[in-house]
């Protein structure tokens, strides 16, 4: 096995909106080791919300390669695609994107409900999981009853669920204010110092300092590396 | 895993109480309207059928008018003699025959004289033969029945009672019918009739006030077309049989048919040219209320189809702004490892189960509000009165069959309601479904 995590080799995306075509992605080559911290930066139109989305396997590039864990990913059907995100893949959103109808112990085990696992399972992983974030005493709580750093932390805790080699996380800050904020990242850290890889997209430059590495990009390729 | 996504819809339902509630409401009348519509439709159609029960199943009438698929029988004309009856009850497999002529009356008097309180004006008078009661499934409550060539009759229950509930006609009094031609003859009562179970929707034909021999009270001159007929013969405008069996009835029809369309009957000779020997059986009847009452059902079941077909458009309506209101939710959970089967799930098992559950709830309505149309029916034929309301009650007769049909129905509806909104979720793009605010 390699000792990279992800590797991407001369990935492209193409945009079409009837006859003009939009160049999201250009030539991205990018390796990523495993226990990486990565920040992609960059500002809006830059193209990092797409790497992620393809990297993510919510997507599929219009050319290239790209391999995670091992395995090519660029040529997966939907169905594979889905179980690779369900099992390797652990997702952070800016808009913390729980299931407003389930509690946070549901949310939390969401992702096992997919892979098939059975409710004494997921329940027990959902309840461990809700410890780990700190919110326990939450757990029958819906997202509308929590704040927005406890919303972060459930989407945290739901993002392990799998226990997943990769954890993307997409301005995970945005929406929050600086001291919780600072609470996440540190989680993330945590998480990261853990073994777990974690990809950040941020255009925020005050969370640079999390990263170990920094990918920054601007109108589809990568312009610098750190 | 199935079961965990099925309890996912679940709680997603029970989030949206009043949408899912509402949603279902459309489905419960739907499934509901069409148990009741069908159930009364059912009740009313066996109520009827009891109501027309006039014959036994082996009687027939046997007159002229139109035949063809839908005969017309006339009243009016007069063609079978006296010979009709003997040659016609000498066929095979006939249990008996009795002549019908009716007696149009201008009054009914207590007293022969001009005491006009004692009088009624014109009751309903069928000269006959001892066989008809037999085959109007009558039978004496007290009394005798009367003998041909004297002036007896035989009454009717109500008709004891036409002179007032103080002056009851008992078998032995005398009474005077006045004819149309104003002749008066004495009629002494020998036997009065039980009342028929029949109702009085067509009781007015099975029960006649009064009975009587042909002679004395009955001629083929009095108020009727005459016709070709010079000579002085009784004739009648309509003939009562009964075959010996059910299973000879058409046997009984086409003899009968046969005998009167060869030329050696009376009837052949004296009828109108241009009209047809009709016979009217028992089963023909049941069949054409049966086919009159199954258009109506028809119709009246495929307007309540229309409302379970409305309320599975309310199920899809409702799903597809769930789907729409939810795309962000759908996002997530591609992203988090969800196959669109999955997500296809999800919102199919949502409407399914309102659809099933829309099914069973409506039957539930179905029955109850079954039971009360049919006693609103009720309710209403006794507001009426007169015509029909001493037939007694309709009963309540659950058109079983329907109860499935609906059910059924209600659940394809919910399915089918749900698959474009689930394959629209299922179709999302999760990266677009993510962004969508």
């Amino acid at each position: 096995m390699s000792e990279y995590v992800i590797e991407i080799d001369s990935l492209t995306k193409i945009y079409k909106a009837g006859k003009t075509e939009f160049k999201a992605l250009n030539n991205v080559s990018i390796k990523i080791r495993k226990g990486d911290f990565v920040a992609i930066m960059g500002p809006s139109g830059s193209g990092k919300s797409t790497l992620m989305n393809i990297i993510g396997c919510l997507d599929r590039p219009t050319a290239g390669r790209i391999v995670l864990d091992g395995e090519n990913i660029s040529t997966l059907s939907d169905n594979e695609l889905a179980v690779i995100r369900g099992k390797k893949i652990g997702f952070i959103f800016q808009k913390f994107n729980l299931i407003a109808t389930m509690n946070a112990l549901k949310n939390v085990s969401l992702p096992m409900v997919f892979v098939g696992a059975s409710r004494g399972d997921r329940d027990r992983r959902a309840g461990d999981l809700l410890e780990k974030v700190g919110l326990t005493n939450w757990a029958t709580h819906k997202p509308t009853e929590l704040s927005g750093g406890q919303q972060q932390r459930v989407a945290i805790a739901r993002a392990l669920c799998n226990n997943p080699s990769i954890i993307f996380a997409d301005e995970p800050t945005g929406n929050l204010d600086t001291k919780t904020g600072e609470q996440i990242m540190e989680l993330l850290v945590a998480l990261n110092k853990e073994g777990k890889t974690v990809l950040l997209v941020t255009h925020a430059i005050s969370l640079k300092r999390f990263a170990n590495r920094v990918i920054n990009m601007l109108d589809g390729e990568v312009t610098e590396e750190t | 895993m199935i079961r965990d996504i099925f309890v996912m819809s679940l709680d997603a339902m029970r989030s949206y109480k009043v949408r899912t509630f509402l949603t279902l409401i459309g489905v419960i009348i739907g499934v509901g309207s069409v148990i009741m519509v069908t159930t009364a439709g059912n009740s009313v159609s066996s109520f009827v059928r009891t109501q027309w029960n006039v014959f036994d199943p082996v009687g027939m009438v046997i007159g002229t008018g139109t035949s063809g698929v839908t005969p017309q029988l006339s009243i009016r004309s007069v063609s079978f003699t006296a010979a009709d009856v003997e040659k016609i009850q000498g066929l095979p497999n006939i249990k008996t025959v009795a002549p019908l002529g009716i007696v149009t009356l201008k009054k009914v008097s207590l007293r022969n004289g001009f005491l006009k309180w004692e009088s009624r004006p014109g009751n309903l008078m069928y000269a006959s033969t001892a066989a008809i009661l037999k085959i109007f499934n009558s039978e004496l409550e007290s009394g005798t029945m009367f003998e041909d060539g004297k002036n007896e009759i035989v009454i009717s229950k109500s008709f004891s009672e036409v002179f007032g509930k103080d002056k009851t006609l008992k078998v032995g009094d005398t009474i005077y019918v006045q004819r149309i031609d104003t002749k008066t003859l004495e009629a002494k009562i020998v036997g009065i009739l039980k009342q028929n179970t029949a109702s009085y929707m067509v009781g007015s034909i099975a029960t006649p006030d009064i009975i009587c021999p042909t002679t004395p009270y009955y001629s083929t001159y009095f108020g009727s077309n005459v016709g070709t007929i010079f000579k002085r013969v009784t004739a009648y405008s309509v003939l009562l049989a009964e075959a010996d069996d059910i299973t000879h009835v058409q046997a009984v029809q086409d003899e009968v048919l046969n005998y009167l369309e060869n030329g050696s009957s009376d009837a052949g000779q004296y009828k109108d040219k241009n009209t047809d020997f009709v016979i009217i059986t028992q089963q023909y009847i049941v069949n054409r209320i049966d086919q009159v009452m199954s258009v109506i059902r028809l119709y009246i079941t495929a307007i309540a189809l229309i409302s379970l077909i409305i309320g599975g458009i309310g199920i899809a309506n409702i799903m597809f702004a769930t789907v729409t209101e939810r795309t962000r939710e759908i996002g997530t959970m591609m992203a988090i490892g969800a196959k669109r089967r999955d997500i296809l799930q999800l919102f199919l098992y949502q409407s399914t189960i309102i659809g099933l559950l829309g099914g069973i709830l409506g039957i539930i309505l179905g029955i109850v509000g079954s039971a009360f149309v049919v006693n609103l029916l009720n309710s209403s034929i006794q507001t009426l009165g007169g015509a029909i309301s001493a037939g007694g009650n309709i009963g309540l007769s659950y058109s079983v069959e329907w109860f499935v049909i609906a059910a059924v129905v209600g659940l394809v509806i919910g399915v089918f309601a749900g698959v474009l909104p689930a394959r629209k979720a299922a179709k999302m793009d999760p990266v677009v479904a993510l962004r969508y605010e």
